[in-house]
């Protein structure tokens, strides 16, 4: 190695990066002709650094740099590489030694090439790239993917405009990148903040991918050999649980960035507030549209997860998410005063109770309702979260589950009501001797 | 490929968005230059349009495409110089591709920074702003392009040119997209680009500052605080600007050159953002805030505008709340630290220039209250005043240095490098002299060493004016102390700034420019300080004479200035100037031209004296005509003959029981006094009217315009007083006649007599010595009798006589005087039909006088001159006759002072009446009369 790396040093910053290339990929075709699962050891690793990342071996060497010119010529070399190197194992390989954070100083320029070489695959529509970057997405620690993420919503929804429509026609290219995509960018916006808002036409991407095909969102778990226990840190087998969060959380979000821009005292002018209200609704819709396709993946999952035999021995909605996600609704609709968004707290109420109660039936979600029902005891009041947590007698007809979870959802003790089909005012009728209040939704 | 193939109008950005294939195609052509489909190289225009369609569609590539771009307009600008050097016409633009490129190039960008600002702008504002700077460096050296220094004309150079123009208008579009969320991100690339190519920068930023003023100021300020703050800002190492950290001294330069171009225009608003961060920086935990004093400190430091735009303002604000803040802000900072800002604060101190007086004074008035009641309100802090009095001790010994190190280690070097704060002090010494006079506890210690810098700083006109002023303006013997004192300090370092300062004081006078009262107190000070005893030792001194000799010497050049002020008409004024002349030396040698006019003031100051009636005020007056008639024998003739002229014209006869001749034909009307006396008017200007006496000093009647001369006798004198006032006003003439020796001088006696005649029969001043015979008086009757009327009004005369005949043989020169009064005595008392002389006294007074006074002057022998006694005791015509033998004794020994011999031994003139002829035959009548009335003159 050090006589190549000898050799690099001579040349200009490109010329060596195109050669580190060169090199490594000799390297990984040998080892994997010998060895399956190739050790990838020091010394390659060292060279990307070096001469890729230019990340400087000498202290006070000056760092050799890369015109952003000669940047992209890399980044068309390696995405041309990668297009024509046929064998699967050693695209992977080479994918992976050249971006898995090593924890060092080269990681922020391997995360930035990364995301560069990404960007300029779907844009270029070369699916090696995509495919291994949706494994990387899988085999990296979420922080990491976070930040690819980001880059690609930076560049596809901020930067130039109209050109989602480039993201948009990666579906059919890379459905597997989609889908991981769509876990790594829930992952990222978790409209925690206003910032953490999704932009509108990511959302609308998204809605659109996942309303034209519903199974998208489970892809990658059902192309994955599953272990029973998930990794910590990592990205999760499924977006679900992001998009639930998603759906649960925007009206009251999207409440309170109104409410902030309004007593920020940008009293919006005419245009802009139409625009911005014509916008919300529009994202209320989207956000509806996506609510019911997550509801419908949900009750397509209780057969997927039967079959792989995994029912009721993996929670793809963990019970440690739905309760942070409890207790941000609990903390909003506290936020936000209940007499200006009671609208908002309902519906998110409804859709919480909905997904739950779906989640649960459909094996998704592994917990007992007396778990729900701790959890959610602070939440206002909504009637049909109240019947989900109070549910139905436990009836244990499966007796392979352990008691206390319910699986049907398709004989459930309430007929399931569709939200369109509500009537147009709250029926409050009152049944006496009822144990609790109940009101039926409405 | 089509894309690239299109013409170039078809570039219009609602164009589909191109598919995967095309990308790739359009990215490989972008990198190799070369026409997919052709494979021949791409133009340069058609390379940029595959660079502006990838910016457009590939977003991972608009760093790469940005960098293409350089190349665009590098050669844009290139060309455009090219062109300009050349002097050919500029074709349209149409006909250059390139241009075309780049304006749609700008129009891409703008567009994209338009659609997101916050995504774009802050990296297209870097580019342009980088690559401004880039080619601005790169083509300053070319030969069209101006100067770095004239920045006018690079701006227009560079705003003439579309290459640089567009990149300014895009960079302008980014800030003003920005603007309203978060331009700092555009600010910062300007700023790091100006510091790169700092002088041949400059353009864009005085473009972009103008444009945005208040934007650009706050947001350079706010970047340059937090480059400070990042750098340390906090630690103590701004005291020192050579050791700050290198890193952060180029981007507070920056910041310092950009408010400085900045600084000419938009001033206040500067000056208002500076004190806003300043107050809001106070009271606040933050530690950005924290850095916030030394930051600006630094800042003022770097920037002499900056500075004196600040500081008036600042100095206004520092109320007692804000200064106790301050005081709290500083108290958890560590003690070497605070010493660097203080140290700093000292250096700007210095350095200030504008409103460095209310600077001075705020900082004395906190060091050292005036009272020790506040004013109303938070009271100050103890540790405040503490602060400000080391503050103010500090800046003394700083400004000391300054000024004393400046001039000493070469002063060939060229002009001294000027103080500002003591610069703009320098107009301000009055009300610093003022301050200082008042003699305020510790106040007065630092106003009195800050005066003695300035002076120094400031010599020689400094160090005069401000002796000047506290000579002046001091009021009591402690405030006066203080002008020695300064002086003392002053000439150690100085050449004396003495003569200086009373020139600048006698300018003062001239102009004007002193109210009465304070004249008269410079005046007094002045005399004050001239009579004070020397305590010295005197070894030191030995060719100086001390600090009082030294100003008498200074004074002795102004003396006809301050002779001038003798006629001043505030009677204070004049009385101090007579004082300080009084006490001041008189030069040996002066001038004629100076000396006249200084004695007719003096003369005109005494007789004032004397009508004011004090002793104490004559007293300063007599001992100036005294001494300036020692000075010379011609300057004695001079006061002799104005005291002379002065006492007998006009109305100062009146003080010496004379009455001053009634006008003829006039009855006595109420006497005006007249508002201007021509005669004063004259003194004043002391051009014309030199001749000493003579006709044109005769006033008959009285001025014209100023009605008639008050009538004789209008007030009534007692007897003792006309007695003083003689006694004072012979007593001054024997003074000046003295001279050195005990006698009368001769010469002195001859000017007195002179002035006498003159005095009394102006036409009778030619006439010769000699006596005509008898007979012939009766030739000038009229003459005689108007002298006889001339020596009954003034009693004066005859004392004044005498004194002449004490000089011989002076009286002779007063001949003509005699004879007339003696032929019309003769002629009164051969008229005379009384039984007793007793019947007319004053003839009978005047004959006895008359004749004592030729025998004093030796004109008489001493037998004819004893005759007076008899008179009283005998009839007129005796006297009559006794008289004519008088003048035949005269007659025949005419009285020439060349029979007088002089003795050397007696060191006066004698006559020896043994050389004149025989007594005897005149003594035959006096016998006879003898004889008849012997049973009277038993006694003889």
């Amino acid at each position: 190695m050090s006589d190549i790396r000898h050799s690099l040093l001579r040349r200009d910053a490109l010329s060596a990066a195109k050669e580190v290339l060169y090199h490594l990929d000799i390297y990984f075709s040998s080892q994997l002709q010998n060895a399956p699962l190739p050790l990838v050891d020091k010394g390659p690793t060292d060279l990307l650094e070096e001469f890729l990342f230019q990340v400087p071996k000498e202290r006070g060497a000056p760092p050799k740099r890369l015109t952003p010119l000669q940047e992209l010529q890399l980044l068309e070399i390696m995405c041309n590489y990668f297009q024509e190197q046929t064998k699967d194992s050693v695209r992977q390989v080479i994918f992976s030694s050249l971006f898995s954070p090593q924890g060092n100083k080269a990681d922020d320029s391997r995360m930035a090439l990364l995301g560069k070489l990404v960007s300029m695959a779907v844009a270029v529509c070369r699916v090696p790239v995509l495919e291994c970057a949706a494994f990387w997405l899988q085999r990296t620690p979420a922080v990491f993917c976070v930040r690819l993420a980001r880059a690609l919503v930076d560049d596809y929804c901020n930067l130039v405009p109209g050109s989602i429509q480039t993201l948009k026609q990666i579906f059919t290219a890379s459905p597997r990148f989609c889908c991981q995509f769509i876990t790594s960018v829930t992952a990222l916006y978790d409209l925690s903040s206003d910032d953490l808002i999704p932009p509108s036409d990511l959302l609308e991407l998204i809605v659109s991918w996942i309303f034209e095909d519903p199974r998208l969102i489970l892809i990658t778990f059902l192309n994955t050999p599953i272990a029973a226990n998930l990794p910590i840190g990592f990205l999760e087998l499924t977006p679900l649980t992001g998009l639930i969060r998603w759906c649960v959380k925007a009206p009251l979000a999207y409440k309170r960035k109104k409410k902030a821009s309004l007593s920020n005292g940008h009293a919006p002018n005419k245009i802009a507030k139409e625009s911005t209200s014509g916008e919300d609704r529009d994202c209320h819709q989207l956000y509806s549209k996506l609510h019911l396709s997550v509801l419908q993946v949900l009750m397509m999952l209780q057969g997927h997860l039967t079959e792989k035999n995994l029912y009721g021995r993996l929670g793809l909605v963990p019970f440690d998410h739905v309760v942070p996600l409890v207790e941000d609704i609990n903390r909003l609709s506290d936020e936000l005063n209940p007499l200006n968004a009671s609208k908002e707290i309902e519906l998110a109420l409804d859709r919480l109770a909905q997904a739950l109660q779906v989640a649960m039936a459909s094996g998704a979600l592994l917990c007992t309702r007396d778990d729900l029902r701790t959890v959610c005891s602070r939440l206002p009041h909504n009637n049909l979260l109240q019947l989900v947590i109070s549910g139905p007698v436990q009836q244990p007809t499966h007796g392979a589950l352990p008691p206390g979870f319910y699986p049907h959802i398709h004989t459930p003790p309430l007929a399931y009501p569709a939200l369109p089909a509500l009537p147009a005012h709250p029926v409050q009728t009152f049944i006496p001797g009822m144990t609790f209040p109940y009101r039926p939704i409405r | 490929m089509s894309a690239l193939c299109d013409p170039p109008g078809a570039a219009s950005p609602p164009r589909p968005p191109l598919s995967a294939q095309e990308l790739s195609q359009e990215v490989k052509a972008f990198l190799s230059g070369l026409d997919p489909v052709q494979g021949t190289p791409l133009s340069p225009p058609a390379h940029a349009r595959c660079a502006l369609r990838l910016l457009r569609c590939l977003p991972p590539a608009r760093h790469a495409a940005l960098q293409h771009l350089r190349g665009l307009f590098d050669d844009q600008v290139c060309s455009h110089l090219l062109q300009r050097e050349s002097g050919a016409p500029s074709p349209s633009p149409k006909a250059c591709p390139g241009a075309e490129v780049l304006q749609e190039a700008r129009r891409a960008l703008a567009e994209l920074v338009a659609a997101n600002p916050r995504a774009w702008a802050p990296g297209v504002a870097a580019w342009a702003s980088e690559l401004m700077g880039q080619l601005s460096s790169k083509y300053s050296g070319r030969p069209g392009v101006p100067p770095a220094a004239s920045l006018n004309e690079l701006l227009q150079l560079w705003m003439s040119c579309p290459a640089t123009r567009a990149l300014l208008d895009i960079y302008s579009q980014c800030l003003a997209a920005m603007v309203g969320s978060c331009p700092d991100a555009c600010v910062d690339a300007l700023l790091d680009t100006s510091v790169q190519h700092s002088p041949h920068f400059d353009w864009v930023v005085a473009h972009v500052g103008s444009s945005f003023p208040g934007t650009i100021i706050s947001r350079v300020l706010s970047c340059g605080l937090k480059d400070f703050c990042a750098h340390g800002g906090v630690g103590g190492e701004a005291a020192a600007p050579g050791t700050a950290g290198d890193k952060r001294v180029p981007k507070i330069a920056s910041v310092v050159g950009i408010l400085g171009h900045l600084a000419s225009r938009h001033a206040g608003s500067i000056k208002q953002e500076l004190l806003r961060m300043f107050h809001e920086s106070l009271g606040s935990p933050r530690e950005h805030h924290k850095a916030t004093v030394p930051f600006l400190l630094q800042l003022a430091l770097m920037s002499p505008a900056l500075l004196a735009a600040v500081s008036p303002e600042l100095v206004d604000s520092l109320q007692p709340a804000v200064l106790n803040q301050l005081h709290q802000h500083f108290s958890g900072v560590p003690r070497d630290e605070l010493e660097g800002v203080v140290g700093v604060v000292v250096h700007l101190l210095c350095h200030t220039s504008a409103g460095a007086l209310r600077t001075l004074r705020f900082l004395l008035a906190t060091a050292a209250p005036a009272s020790v009641i506040t004013a109303p309100g938070p009271a100050l802090h103890e540790g405040v005043r503490e602060a400000c009095e080391r503050l103010l001790q500090l800046l003394l010994l700083h400004l000391q240095k300054l000024v004393h190190g400046r001039s000493s280690p070469s002063l060939a070097e060229g002009p001294a490098r000027p103080v500002p704060f003591l610069e703009a002090l320098r107009p301000h010494v009055r009300e610093l002299c003022l301050d200082t006079l008042r003699m305020e506890r510790k106040r007065c210690l630092w106003q009195h060493q800050l005066l003695a810098l300035l002076a120094v700083h400031s010599a020689p006109h400094g160090a005069a004016e401000a002796l000047f002023f506290l000579l002046a303006l001091a009021r009591s013997p402690e405030e006066l102390a203080l002008a020695p004192q300064l002086h003392a300090g002053l000439r150690a370092v100085l050449p004396d700034p003495l003569p200086a300062a009373v020139g600048a004081a006698v300018a003062q006078i001239h102009a004007g420019r002193l109210p009465e009262p304070q004249l008269a107190q410079l005046l007094r000070n002045l005399a004050l300080l001239l009579q004070q005893p020397q305590p010295r030792d005197g070894d030191g001194d030995a060719g100086g004479g001390g600090e009082a000799a030294a100003l008498g010497a200074a004074l002795a050049k102004h003396l006809p200035d301050l002779a001038q002020l003798l006629l001043h008409p505030g009677a204070e004024v004049a009385e101090a100037a007579c004082r300080l002349l009084a006490a001041c030396p008189l030069p040996r040698a002066l001038p004629p031209a100076h000396l006249l006019p200084c004695v007719r003031a003096a003369v005109h100051r005494f007789f004032a004296g004397l009508w004011a009636g004090e002793a104490a005020a004559l007293a300063p007056g007599v001992k100036l005509l005294a001494r300036l008639s020692s000075v010379s024998a011609a300057a004695a003739k001079a006061v002799l003959a104005q005291l002379v002229e002065g006492a007998l014209g006009g109305r100062n006869a009146e003080l010496f029981g004379g009455t001053a001749e009634p006008p003829p034909g006039q009855e006595a009307t109420a006497p005006v006094p007249p508002p201007v006396s021509l005669l004063d008017t004259n003194r004043r200007f002391t051009a014309g009217l030199n001749t000493s006496g003579g006709v044109w000093s005769v006033f008959h009647a009285g001025v014209i315009g100023g009605g008639p001369k008050p009538a004789p006798g209008g007030g009534r004198r007692g007897a003792e007083e006309l007695s003083r006032n003689t006694q004072t006003f012979l007593s001054l003439v024997l003074r000046c006649c003295r001279g050195s020796g005990p006698a009368v001088g001769a010469e002195a006696a001859k000017a007195v007599a002179a002035a006498l005649v003159e005095a009394v029969c102006p036409e009778a001043a030619g006439a010769e010595l000699s006596w005509p015979p008898e007979e012939l008086a009766r030739a000038t009757v009229e003459r005689d009798l108007r002298i006889l009327r001339r020596f009954r009004q003034h009693p004066l005369l005859f004392p004044l006589l005498r004194l002449v005949a004490g000089g011989r043989p002076a009286l002779c020169y007063c001949s003509v005087l005699l004879r007339g009064l003696l032929a019309s005595l003769v002629a009164h008392w051969d008229a005379c039909r009384a039984a007793s002389t007793l019947a007319s006294p004053w003839h009978l007074g005047a004959s006895c006088s008359l004749v004592a006074l030729l025998a004093e002057g030796s004109l008489l022998p001493p037998v004819l001159g004893n005759m007076h006694e008899l008179f009283p005791e005998l009839a007129p015509f005796e006297v009559h006759l006794l008289l004519l033998s008088v003048w035949g004794y005269l007659r025949e020994n005419s009285p020439l002072p060349q029979k007088f011999t002089f003795q050397p031994e007696l060191g006066a003139f004698r006559r020896d009446f043994g050389r004149d002829g025989d007594v005897g035959k005149h003594l035959a009548v006096l016998h006879s009369v003898l004889h008849r009335n012997i049973h009277r003159l038993g006694l003889l």
